[in-house]
Parts: C-alpha cells; sequence; structure tokens
C-alpha cells in the first residue's frame, strides 16, 4: 500500500447514522469502513459484545438487528443506519430469563463467548418460544466456544423457554 | 520406589493422614446447584477482559511480524509510517532503549530482545511498533514501512531438520545443528533389554503429532499507563505476579510497590499464551512509548497472531513395547523428538513411571527446532505421555486379542509395583482404599455400552454405510499441587460480610466459586456473603491456574485463611472490647471460652445456648462510628490486658504450600491414587474418510468435589476440546514458502456444538487426592488426554492404525491404503 490510498482512505469523510440501541436513540459519525461492532464497543462502550474470529465464522459479535440474529463485525456501521439493536446489556437489562438459566447451568467458562449465545439464543426464543433440541443445535450451532460450554447451553435455553412459558401463557414471543 | 524413598516419604508426612483436617460436615462444599461468583457478570456482557479496557487518550499498538520463515533486517525506512496523520509513534529494532535483553514472560522468566531483528518464523513480531490513535491506523503504518530483508534458508519439517546438513533454524542459538543439545530428557527404571528379553511379544510402533493451539478467544493484549511515576499495567495473563516480578526489572528497576497490576477477566488461552517467552514484549514496548508521548498505550495482536503459538505435543515418537500373553507389560522404551519447545523439555514416558507396574521404562526426549512459532504447554504438557500410555495399552491388547480395559488393569500400579501395593500405601498414608481405576472403568463401561457393544476391530459396518467403533483410554489424575500461594481474608465493617483477596488470572474454571464455598463453610458463613476479589494487584502472590493447583494450592491456602479467622474472631468475642478515650466495653461473650462458642450463617453463638448470640455484622461494628469495637479513629483494636494485640477483621496474606511442596514430595516420590477412564464411540466413513464421535464418556476420581459445575465444565469442555485436537486441529504451514495457511477460525476447526455427540461426565470421589478435603486438579488433563482416545475408537472401527495426529480424513483414507 503506498501512502497515496492510506491518505485517501484517511480523507473519505465521516457521516452520521442513526441508531436505537437497547431502546435508546443514538445519532452517530462514523467511518464508512467501521463495523457495527467497532462503533458498539468503542463509541457506545458496550463492550458485552465481543469479538473472537473477526470474519464471521464464530457469532461472539451477535446483536439482534430488526428482530433478526446478525454478526456484527461482518456489518458496516454506516449500512445500519435507521436500525434497531438489541445487545446482551439490553437483554440483561430487561431480565430476560436466558440471563438466570445461564448462570444457574454454568454456561460460561471463560466467559468471552458467553454474551454471543445469549443473544443468539434469545433471537431463537423470539421466533420460537419452544424449541426442539436440535431446534437449538441448528441455531446455535454458529457460536464457537473453544472452552467446550455447548452441552450446558442447550439445557439453559430450554430452562429459559419454559420460565418464558409460564409468564407469557399464551406461547407467544414477548416483546 | 526403593525402602529409602518409602520411609522418607512417610517421614515427610507429618502424620499417616493425608488431610489432617477433613471436615465432618459440608454445607456448601460438594453441594450442587451453587451459583457462580461470576455468572451475571459473563451472562450479562458486563464482564471485562484485557481487550475490552478503554482509557482517556488511550492508543493502539500493533507490531509488525515477519513475511518470511526464517530472515533478518537488514534496513527498515519508517518515515512514511511516522508521517500518517494520527501516527503518534514508531519503534524500531534500532531504538537505543531497546538495546537489551529484558525479562519477557515465559514459563521462567526469560530474557529476550523486546523488538527483535531477526525472525525465526514467518508471522513473528520483529523490526517495529507502531502506535497510533487507531488500530486501523497503526496498521496502515506498518503497510507503509519498507524493509530490507535478508532471506535465511529455512526448514519446517521434524525429521528433515534432524539430517545432517539441513538448513539452520537458529543459527545464534543452535549454531551447530536444529537439535537443542540442551533439551535432552532422559528418564526411566529397570532395565529395558531385560524386560523384552521376558516378553513374549514385542512390538514397534511410530507416531507423530501436528501443531495445535489454544485459539483463545481473547486476543493477546496489554495495557500500559504511566500515572505519573506510578506503573499501572493491564495483563492478559494468568500469572499476574509473575509478570509485576518482571516489570519490576525494566527500566533500571521499577519499585514494586509502584506498580499496580490488574489481571481482569481471561479470553482463555489454556496455559498456553502465559507460558511464551515473549509475551510481556508488547507491554514492554507500550511502556517505552507511553513514556513517550505521556499516554496510556493498549497494544494488540490480531487473530491470525494469536496461531503462531502452539501447543507442545508436536513431534515424532518412536515407541517399543514388550508384553506377555496375558497382557502383563514387561518394558516400554521410548524415544521423542519434540519441536520448538520454549519451556525445559518434559519427560514422555512419565506415566508409565507414576502409573503402571511396569518394571523396565525408558524413555528418552529429544528437542528439535523448526521455522514455525514457540509450543509451550496448551492445558498440559504431558500430551505425549498421555498418547504413550494410550497407544501402548492399545495396541498391545489388539495385538495379543485382549480387552484393553483388563490390560490397563493389569498393569495398572506405580513406580513398578502392582496395585495391591499401591492399595498398601493409601492405607499407611491415611487415603481410604479405593481401587480407582476398577471403579473408573466399570462406570464408564456401563455408560458407553462397553460390553454389548465391543467387537473386533473392523469388524461392524452400521446400515449408513459407515465403521463402528469403540475406545478407551487411562492415565492417572492430576493432582500437582506445585507451588505455594498466599490468599488474604478480612471481615467487613458494617455488615460483616468476606472479602477474599489474591490477584490471579481466571481460566474459568470457576475457582473463585469454588474458594467462596470453602471460605464460608469453614468460617461458617453464608456462599452468598463470601466474595473473591481476584482482578486487583493484592501484593503477594496467588497460586495461579497452572498445573491444575487451583484447589490442590489455592485451597489448602483458602482454607488455611479462613480457619485462622473464624478463629481470631472468636477468640476476639471472648475478650474485653475496644478501649477508646471515652469508654471500654466488655466482652461480647463473657466467661466464655473460644472453644464454647460457633459460628453458623454469620452469627456467633454459644454452642451450649444458641439463644446467647450475636450476628458477626453487630460484633465488628460500623465503620467510621464510636462503638464496642471501635477506637476513636475508626481502627478496629482489641487492646487491654486479655486482649488481643492485632485488629480482628484483618487476616494478613496466609503462605501456605501445596501438599506436596510442603511434605517435600512433589519431587521424586509421589504416588498417584486417583485414575481416570474414557471411553468413545465413534463412526468412520470409509469412503471420505471423516470421523464422527457418537459418545464420549469421561470417568473421573477427582478425590472429592468441592464445585460440580466447576468439575463437570472441565470434564465435558476439556471432552470437546481434546476432540478437537485429535480430530480436525492441525497449524498448515506452507511447505514451500514456510507461511502459516490457516491462521483463522474458518480454516483451524475448533468444534461447534454439533461436532462432538454426546458427553457424559461421571465423577468419582474417592478422597484420594492430596488437595484439601482429598480433591485433585481437573483443570489440565481430560483436555490432555481425550485427544488420544480418537485413536483406538478409529482403529476399531476401520481395523488399522492411523498413525499421525489429528486424525484427519486424508489420514484416515491414507490408513485405509485409500490415498
Ligand atoms: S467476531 Fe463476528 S463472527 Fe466472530
Ligand atoms: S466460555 Fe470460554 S470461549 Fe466459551
Amino acid at each position: 500500500m503506498n501512502m497515496a490510498i492510506v491518505e485517501e482512505k484517511r480523507t473519505v469523510s465521516e457521516q452520521a447514522i442513526d441508531l436505537e440501541v437497547n431502546g435508546e436513540a443514538h445519532r452517530l459519525s462514523v467511518q464508512p469502513q467501521w463495523t457495527l461492532l467497532h462503533v458498539l464497543q468503542e463509541k457506545l462502550g458496550l463492550t458485552g459484545t465481543k469479538e473472537f474470529c473477526g470474519e464471521g465464522a464464530c457469532g461472539a459479535c451477535t446483536v439482534i438487528m430488526d428482530g433478526r440474529p446478525v454478526l456484527s463485525c461482518m456489518m458496516l456501521a454506516i449500512e445500519c443506519s435507521g436500525k434497531t439493536i438489541e445487545t446482551v446489556e439490553g437483554i440483561a437489562k430487561a431480565n430476560h430469563p436466558l440471563i438466570e438459566a445461564y448462570i444457574k447451568h454454568s454456561c460460561m467458562q471463560c466467559g468471552f463467548c458467553t454474551p454471543g449465545f445469549v443473544v443468539t439464543a434469545k433471537a431463537l426464543l423470539d421466533r420460537n418460544p419452544n424449541p426442539t433440541v436440535d431446534e437449538i443445535k441448528e441455531a446455535m450451532v454458529g457460536n464457537l466456544c473453544r472452552c467446550g460450554t455447548y452441552p450446558a447451553h442447550i439445557k439453559a435455553i430450554q430452562e429459559a423457554a419454559a420460565v418464558l412459558k409460564v409468564t407469557a401463557p399464551t406461547g407467544g414471543a414477548r416483546p | 520406589m526403593t525402602g529409602d524413598e518409602k520411609q522418607r516419604m512417610l517421614e515427610l508426612f507429618d502424620n499417616k493422614r493425608a488431610d489432617k483436617y477433613p471436615r465432618e460436615t459440608y454445607d456448601v462444599i460438594g453441594k450442587r446447584g451453587v451459583r457462580r461468583t461470576d455468572g451475571y457478570e459473563k451472562a450479562s456482557g458486563a464482564a471485562k477482559y484485557t481487550v475490552d479496557v478503554q482509557l482517556p487518550g488511550m492508543l493502539y499498538g500493533r507490531f509488525l511480524t515477519s513475511p518470511h520463515p526464517h530472515a533478518e533486517i537488514v534496513s527498515m525506512d519508517t518515515s512514511a509510517a511516522e508521517k500518517l496523520p494520527g501516527v503518534r509513534c514508531v519503534l524500531r529494532y534500532d531504538d537505543p532503549e531497546l538495546q537489551n535483553e529484558e525479562s519477557l514472560g515465559g514459563h521462567e522468566l526469560n530474557s529476550v530482545m523486546p523488538l527483535p531483528r531477526v525472525a525465526y518464523f514467518q508471522g513473528e513480531e520483529v523490526g517495529a511498533f507502531a502506535v497510533a490513535d487507531s488500530e486501523a491506523i497503526a496498521e496502515d503504518a506498518l503497510r507503509l514501512i519498507k524493509v530490507e530483508w535478508k532471506q535465511r534458508p529455512f526448514v519446517l519439517d521434524v525429521e528433515k531438520a534432524q539430517e545432517p546438513g539441513a538448513p539452520l533454524s537458529n543459527p545464534e542459538n543452535n549454531p551447530e545443528s536444529n537439535m537443542d543439545t540442551r533439551g535432552i530428557y532422559m528418564e526411566g527404571h529397570g532395565d529395558v533389554a531385560k524386560g523384552f528379553a521376558e516378553a513374549d511379544k514385542i512390538l514397534e510402533f511410530k507416531y507423530t503429532f501436528g501443531l495445535n493451539t489454544w485459539a483463545g478467544p481473547e486476543r493477546p493484549c496489554g495495557v500500559w499507563r504511566w500515572n505519573g511515576e506510578f506503573a499501572e499495567v493491564w495483563v492478559k495473563q494468568q500469572r499476574p505476579h509473575i509478570c509485576k516480578r518482571a516489570i519490576s526489572t525494566w527500566f533500571g528497576g521499577l519499585a514494586m510497590n509502584k506498580i499496580d497490576v490488574h489481571c481482569l477477566y481471561q479470553g482463555a488461552s489454556f496455559g498456553g499464551w502465559s507460558q511464551m517467552a515473549w509475551n510481556l514484549g508488547g507491554t514492554y514496548c507500550a511502556a517505552v512509548v507511553a513514556k513517550r508521548v505521556n499516554r496510556p498505550v493498549k497494544w494488540l495482536f490480531n487473530r491470525r497472531e494469536d496461531f503462531y503459538g502452539s501447543n507442545m505435543d508436536a513431534g515424532v515418537f518412536y515407541i517399543k513395547v514388550g508384553a506377555k500373553l496375558d497382557g502383563t507389560i514387561t518394558a516400554v522404551e521410548e524415544r521423542g523428538v519434540v519441536v520448538n519447545q520454549a519451556m525445559p523439555v518434559f519427560g514422555i514416558a512419565k506415566h508409565f513411571l507414576e502409573n503402571t507396574r511396569v518394571h523396565h521404562v525408558h524413555g528418552r526426549t529429544e528437542a528439535v527446532w523448526v521455522n514455525k512459532g514457540p509450543t509451550v504447554p496448551t492445558r498440559c504438557e504431558q500430551n505425549s505421555n498421555c498418547y504413550s500410555l494410550d497407544l501402548v495399552t492399545n495396541r498391545v491388547a489388539e495385538a495379543l486379542g485382549l480387552d484393553p480395559v483388563e490390560v490397563a488393569l493389569k498393569n495398572d500400579g506405580a513406580e513398578g509395583h502392582d496395585i495391591d501395593w499401591l492399595n498398601e500405601r493409601k492405607a499407611e498414608l491415611g487415603f481410604p482404599v479405593t481401587d480407582s481405576l476398577r471403579v473408573c472403568v466399570e462406570k464408564g463401561k456401563a455408560a458407553i455400552g462397553w460390553d454389548e457393544k465391543r467387537h473386533p476391530a473392523g469388524a461392524k459396518k452400521l446400515p449408513n454405510g459407515k465403521m463402528h467403533g469403540l475406545g478407551f483410554t487411562w492415565t492417572h489424575e492430576w493432582d500437582d499441587s506445585a507451588g505455594t500461594s498466599e490468599i488474604g481474608m478480612y471481615v467487613e465493617r458494617n455488615d460483616g460480610t468476606v472479602t477474599i483477596f489474591g490477584c490471579r488470572g481466571d481460566g474459568g474454571q470457576n475457582a473463585e466459586t469454588a474458594y467462596c464455598q470453602i471460605a464460608a463453610d469453614e468460617l461458617g458463613f453464608r456462599m452468598e456473603d463470601v466474595r473473591f476479589k481476584h482482578q486487583d494487584d493484592a501484593g503477594f502472590f496467588t497460586m495461579t491456574p497452572d498445573t491444575s493447583t487451583n484447589l490442590s494450592v489455592n485451597g489448602w491456602a483458602t482454607r488455611h485463611a479462613a480457619r485462622m479467622l473464624r478463629q481470631k474472631l472468636l477468640e476476639a468475642a471472648i475478650a474485653p472490647r475496644g478501649v477508646t478515650q471515652l469508654t471500654s466495653f466488655p466482652p461480647a461473650f463473657p466467661g466464655k471460652r473460644a472453644e464454647e462458642l460457633d459460628i453458623k450463617d454469620g452469627v456467633i453463638f454459644e454452642k451450649a445456648n444458641p439463644a446467647n448470640r450475636m450476628t458477626v455484622a453487630d460484633f465488628v461494628g460500623p465503620s467510621g462510628a464510636q462503638g464496642p469495637l471501635m477506637s476513636p479513629v475508626g481502627e478496629p483494636i482489641l487492646a487491654g490486658k486479655e486482649g488481643l494485640d492485632y485488629p480482628i477483621r484483618f487476616t494478613p496474606p496466609m503462605f501456605e504450600h501445596g501438599w506436596q511442596v510442603q511434605r517435600g514430595t512433589y519431587l521424586g516420590v509421589r504416588l498417584r491414587f486417583c485414575r481416570q477412564a474414557h471411553f468413545m464411540e465413534v463412526e468412520v466413513d470409509p469412503e471420505t474418510g471423516e470421523v464422527d464421535v457418537i459418545k464420549v464418556v469421561t470417568v473421573n476420581d477427582v478425590g472429592k468435589v468441592i464445585n460440580w459445575d466447576g468439575c463437570e465444565g472441565q470434564a465435558y469442555g476439556g471432552a470437546i476440546m481434546g476432540v478437537g485436537r485429535g480430530r480436525t486441529e492441525e497449524v498448515v504451514y506452507d511447505q514451500r514458502t514456510g507461511i502459516m495457511l490457516n491462521g483463522n477460525l474458518l480454516n483451524y476447526k475448533i468444534p461447534t456444538l454439533m461436532d462432538v455427540g454426546e458427553v457424559e461426565t461421571i465423577l468419582v470421589e474417592s478422597g484420594m487426592g492430596y488437595g484439601p478435603y482429598g480433591t485433585v486438579g481437573i483443570g489440565e488433563d481430560v483436555a490432555t488426554v481425550v485427544p488420544a482416545l480418537i485413536s483406538p475408537a478409529v482403529h476399531n472401527a476401520i481395523g488399522t492404525w492411523v498413525e499421525g495426529f489429528p486424525i484427519t480424513p486424508d489420514r484416515v483414507l491414507k490408513a485405509l491404503g485409500k490415498a
């Protein structure tokens, strides 16, 4: 790479975007090459969203965008303007039963991957409040855990689903 | 073991009980469902890791890495990089401040150059460290650096590196050949020639193991901030106090009390990163730059750079074994050539010495250096020992038409003696006598369905066209109570809760919860009233998670501290209390002796009259206010004629050794009593060579469970990592260019949730561990033992041995003659 390319990259102007994150509106000025992950961590201080692989292979950076789980390391922040985003911090703040279930079943060892699992599981329960074991596995297979905590997650997600059923007797997804 | 050694061992134990002071009852120790102390932080995203640290004005540093497997820098032009807007400093290898070797980490503290000029592997950090306003700008700066490299010849292959005339991989350190002459390790007992003469059958085989790595989820990183003349350092390390020891030698010497170390949660590297010889190189360079630019500096590796350090099981191993027709092994002779070991070379025949009755054993480990990254203990250094015991047990069984479980049981023992001898020693030392291996294999066999499903090798084709196989392996438990530890503990004013302190890296084993359980039971406090603060410098060394010593060393120290604190509370409760300028107060329990009191749920009470009670919170009183225990300045004192002359609430750091160190038995004469046995069921596709792991059963005699979630988590987590290491994980280098090909998580395959079938975890509690309450360690072992288990399982499926690990489809097809 030569200086000209580097300088050209640097001089591209920042753009304003609007993000709603965990129910709060933010207007942010971002550079075009910034990922959503970078913005969440460095601009909003939401370091619960983690980077493990940095290239779409591990799920540690998962957030829920407009109701769907997405990999924030693979999204450019400028493409996310106008989106509604939920991170692990928002899920915890809302006292989602997944959090207690995750603690109870000891789903974390080093814990670095754990937020990504919680977010992916939340997205699963939002769209399927009654997942079978196979459905859980299918939903979670993109989340890597180097410590090998996998068996615990299945139990915790089933338990959180059961708790949700009691708190939302119609079986519908919670907002 | 000779008679003399045995005598020495018995003398070294100061009585005949393994644990002199076991508890009669347990409340939270060993209870299921104890809530993890780190659970909410980790589940909610609140847990902070070093990589998350953000400080006002913080800069970001990245290292230049070598594009060549072996090369030196002739010249370097950093002017364009320095001019890039946002770049604050480019540190160069020829900087006057970087010309000395410094203590920069490693298993033992090594002195190495912070920013070397010569690279011995592609990807090595050399030549320059660019610091900028963002990580991306630092990256761009590195791309603008022009380097004139002088490439050198390189060698990657273990066997080629040993040939005469092979290119020298590191002529500065090994000028004669690639063999590291300081690295020869020999061990054994008996006379192997005699043992082979006694054998009915002699087998010889070789196996190889490729490089695998920890692939830790948090990138290596660190942060340095100068607060005036005080250094504040965030280390991603599991040995924070050893880092501080190294840091204190820098810059002409920094006083220990001017260094503040923070060791936040660790995105685990399973020992690996913390053992690397240069792992504080980034922190050193960050410190130099932070001083020059007067801003905090965070340095980081990228994902790929973390892949260059590997586990030390890589190498080539030659084994000769003799056995009688009944499966009694008469001799084992091994030679191993291990790769790039960045710690003292370790034995490979140890588990035959520690674990079997085999009379004649000889092991020789040699070390060779090739142009790949360093290898360090990851999970454990005993991988090759586990593979050797596994393969010898199973190959002997196959050659003699025996069940490998029976071969293991027949040869179980220690130091050349059989199991009856070992059982006598257990009794002598006061341990409950259990035939641990027999218990483990019976449970494991039942769980996997060994007797029903077992079949001759290569004999069972399933309806899906795949070949079915069952495998078994075994070894001893990890009761490596090496090291010493200090733990501090005190009762907080106002509410009487308890704080345990000691700085240690959290590897995720849930050890902190276990320490709180021990303290709660020993003190008589409620579990929720005890907290372990482990992330900040405590000024003393608390044992790291290394060598599975979370409980076997720190468990002792915690227990010791808790018992002392409890005793102090009870003694204080009967003594005349705080003398203030205004008045003095009578004892809380006048006329009583300490033995007449007890503490339960944080309440001190008289055993004979439980209604005579006082909460610990009331007893220690509020902070800052005058009260029975307070001096006018708020200091807790216990003065007076019959009083005590120390404050009650604070226990000074306790210095406590692990049992073996304490008794001198760690080196030389330690008998392993607890065993583990693992079973695996696989299906192998003979067309593609793919191995599906259907079920793994792990059975560990952990001695005593303190924390169930922790023990089971290490067992199933270790099994999953073990399957990855044995089956798919290998760091691959291009033989032609020496460039690493798969330094990322797409191409280096760690197991996903779908890759390992059912894992059943069984724990046995024989009480025969050397740790407090009879515990052993469990963090290292399952992940270290399980990779080898794939080999006999695949052999049972396809009827032929796959020589190399990991057992990837191409190696299976090669074994089947199809590739
Ligand atoms: S960090 Fe985004 S998928 Fe791995
Ligand atoms: S808990 Fe360590 S990576 Fe999952």
